[in-house]
């Protein structure tokens, strides 16, 4: 079924993503971008920003992407595995003016790590405001090179001006896709996989569950 | 704030709310509105009755084969006789292909299990197995004389998913087969952990889900609609048994948040942040609602009604926000605001509501879809409320004991505090706007009064014209008692023992 978003045949896909990131990176912009085409707009129709969907149609193949605002406040940061707990996705959003909010990115990378080890879901980093290059403060090499140490796609975006949305969250489909017919496949051959299915949080305090586990790198870039 | 939701009224009396016994726990529907400890005496009573009633029944039918748990067992076979006795009309028109994968149903292996609701609880129950078993032998059925309201609930809803489940054809029956036998295995398994029972409810989810996926050839939509029935019918069966079990502490747990929720009474919206501006009678409108909305959560028996109230509650929310700020709410106004409605609301039963959606929701709710977003954000809300210190409300350390001792109370915040500087129009547009609905109010409000002046002048002549009739009828018809015709004097025995006795005929001896 829905869970985990796998599919048999001409099945829907359900996908779960969260956004998380510092307040004012422009987390909710880049949503209400995606979504609605729509960037500081008081006409705006819709209700809230903070749960929207998307339908969309991959190769032939469908998916619904449910899409997560998270609060970011720092009072917020612990309810975070809350959260991101059985997602499938998880974008990481700074503000490439701000300094920062590229380091909460990188504390993101390790708490994501350290709850989710083995289980952990595809992520990507992304750093928005690409119109405002001139204030920039995080420079191109240091945060691509850093998504590369762990193993996460770097994207740079502008909600403002709506560049580099789409194709982040094609790609983000298309990988999630994949690991989902990865877990099919692995079901089919019953193999005893007892991992697989089970993704989300397995602890409940500070606790790694094993921490060892966490060096093939944030993402299992497929 | 509080002065001004309590004026205008949530029609939520926390008496009703609260043990039968007055012993000053939650009383609990399923349990007629005792709390479980209330309950299980009273409950005791009544099951030395049931027992006999049960053991009559049985005897009369002949069916009586167990010698434990039977009246568990007695009262189902009625059931099951009714449920059959729906279906038959059905069974003439059964050309239909049959469900074939479920005449396998109970082999298909768990090892692909790909559920992950079991993960939710893991945050909120560390240890949910700590009350003794021994306490939870006895069973919960309810006995007939106090639980009648409950079953009809019951019938009502076992004959909405036969009507429904007919729509499909075989499968439907083949569907009501395997629910009801699940239902009657789950009465067998009453010593289980809340966790287990979790595992046995879920289990049975993902394999009926499994197998109407290939029925329905991958048309999810169909299956999502079969699978919200089959939750309905099973939950509201065993809903008595499973909410706040007796092996939990989800009992202790309610009322520890419920307690820590009456401490801060004091957070005000400014610490918190909210994004909502109460007197705006619009916004104020929707708070209400939304308090309502998630008080209402803990009567409702089926997990996804339970998830209903919650979307509901965070829908008005939503409207508060948007009708505060214009412009859409993200999950920086929306999380303070739900954590705001909880602190006022102090819901009852939290925690157990919480376990319980997240133990026997169907997991697809819960995973992906809306519902489950905002169920979450619940799940964050009450966490936070349970963690909440100094820090998270930007306040000293002092300042937050002091409030919470009571030595103190935060000095409230001058309603200068909203709108927030913008120094543009639009603040100033939204106080005219205030302004305008107030003064519209106050007309209202005359109108009203004047209504209720004329009515009660209405009142004085209506009473002084009927007892003008009144009279009139006496003047014309003057009072004439006519008496009883005179009857034999000892006809009524008034003060019979006061009379001296009669006269006894003496006989003379010569
Ligand atoms: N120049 C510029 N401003 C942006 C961009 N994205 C968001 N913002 C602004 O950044 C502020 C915070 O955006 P918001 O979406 O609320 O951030 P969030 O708190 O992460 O959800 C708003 O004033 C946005 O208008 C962008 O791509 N370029
Ligand atoms: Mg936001
Ligand atoms: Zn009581």
């Amino acid at each position: 079924m829905a869970a985990g978003g796998a599919g048999v045949g001409n099945k829907t896909y359900s996908f779960k993503v969260v956004l998380l990131g510092e307040g004012c990176v422009g987390k909710t912009s880049l949503v209400l971008r995606y979504c609605e085409n729509k960037f500081n707009d008081k006409h705006i129709t819709t209700l809230q920003a903070s749960f929207l969907t998307k339908k969309l149609n991959i190769g032939g193949k469908r998916v619904n992407l449910a899409i997560w605002d998270t609060a970011g406040q720092e009072r917020f940061h612990a309810l975070g595995p809350i959260y991101y707990r059985d997602s499938n996705g998880a974008i990481l959003v700074y503000d490439i003016t701000d300094e920062d909010s590229f380091q909460k990115v990188k504390n993101w990378v390790k708490e994501l790590r350290k709850m989710l080890g083995n289980e952990i879901c595809l992520c990507i980093i992304i750093g928005n405001k690409i119109d405002l290059e001139k204030e920039r403060h995080v420079s191109v090499q240091d945060a691509e090179g850093y998504a590369e140490s762990v193993g996460a796609k770097h994207y740079h975006t502008s909600a403002k001006l709506n560049k580099g949305i789409e194709e982040l969250f094609l790609d983000l489909c298309k990988r999630m896709i994949e690991t989902a017919q990865a877990d099919e496949r692995a079901k089919g051959n019953g193999s005893s996989q007892s991992g697989t299915g089970r993704r989300g949080v397995q602890i409940v305090d500070d606790e790694p569950p094993n921490a060892a586990a966490a060096g093939g790198g944030c993402c299992s870039s497929g | 704030m509080s002065q001004k939701s309590e004026r205008r009224g949530i029609h939520v009396d926390q008496s009703e709310l609260l043990c039968k016994k007055g012993c000053g726990y939650y009383g609990n529907p399923a349990w007629q509105g005792f709390c479980s400890k209330c309950w299980r005496e009273e409950y005791q009573r009544a099951r030395q009755k049931q027992i006999q009633e049960d053991w009559a029944l049985a005897e009369r039918n002949k069916l009586f084969h167990c010698n434990s748990s039977c009246s568990v067992s007695v009262s189902r076979v009625r059931l099951q006789r009714e449920e059959e006795a729906a279906y038959a009309s059905s069974q003439g028109a059964q050309s239909q292909p049959s469900l074939a994968p479920f005449s396998k149903f109970e082999e298909k292996k768990s090892n692909e299990k790909t559920r992950k609701v079991t993960t939710v609880k893991k945050f909120f129950s560390p240890s949910s197995r700590t009350a003794s078993k021994k306490e939870s032998q006895e069973t919960k059925t309810p006995s007939p004389s106090i639980s009648r309201q409950a079953s009809m609930e019951t019938d009502r809803v076992s004959r909405d998913f036969i009507d429904f489940l007919k729509g499909l054809q075989k499968p439907g029956r083949e569907i009501h087969k395997q629910c009801r036998a699940f239902v009657e295995s789950m009465g067998n398994k009453k010593d289980l952990s809340a966790e287990e029972l979790s595992e046995c409810v879920q289990d049975f989810y993902q394999n009926m889900a499994d197998r109407l996926l290939s029925h329905f050839k991958g048309s999810t939509e169909r299956v999502e609609r079969v699978m919200d029935q089959v939750e309905k019918y099973l939950m509201t069966r065993l809903y008595k048994n499973v909410f706040c079990p007796e092996t939990t502490d989800d009992e202790k747990k309610d009322l520890a948040v419920q307690k820590r929720i009456r401490a801060l009474h004091w957070v005000t919206i400014q610490m918190l942040c909210v994004p909502v501006n109460e007197d705006i009678p619009e916004v104020s409108d929707n708070v209400v609602k939304a308090i309502t909305d998630v008080i209402e959560m803990d009567s409702k028996r089926v997990p996804r009604d339970k998830l209903a109230c919650i979307t509901r509650c965070s829908k008005h929310i939503f409207n508060a926000i948007k009708i505060t700020k214009s412009e859409p709410a993200s999950a920086d106004d929306f999380l303070p605001t739900l954590i705001y409605i909880v602190l006022k609301a102090n819901p009852p039963r939290l925690q157990s509501n919480i376990q319980y959606i997240t133990r026997f929701c169907n997991p697809s709710r819960l995973m992906t879809g809306e519902d489950g977003y905002y169920f979450t954000n619940l799940c964050c809300a009450v966490a936070f409320i349970e963690k909440l210190d100094a820090q998270s409300l930007n306040l000293s350390p002092e300042d937050f004991e002091r409030y919470m001792s009571g030595q103190a109370s935060p000095r409230r915040q001058e309603p200068e505090a909203w709108p927030p500087p913008a120094g543009g129009s639009p603040a100033l547009a939204q106080v005219y706007q205030s302004l305008e609905l107030l003064s519209g109010l106050g007309a209202r409000q005359e109108r009203v009064l004047e209504g209720a002046r004329r009515l009660e002048g209405d009142l004085i002549d209506w009473r002084a014209g009927v007892e003008r009739e009144v009279q009139d009828i006496l003047d014309r018809h003057p009072l004439d008692l006519r008496l009883p015709p005179a009857s034999a004097i000892d006809s009524d025995n008034v003060e019979n023992d006061r009379l001296p006795p009669p006269l006894q005929p003496q006989v003379f001896a010569g």
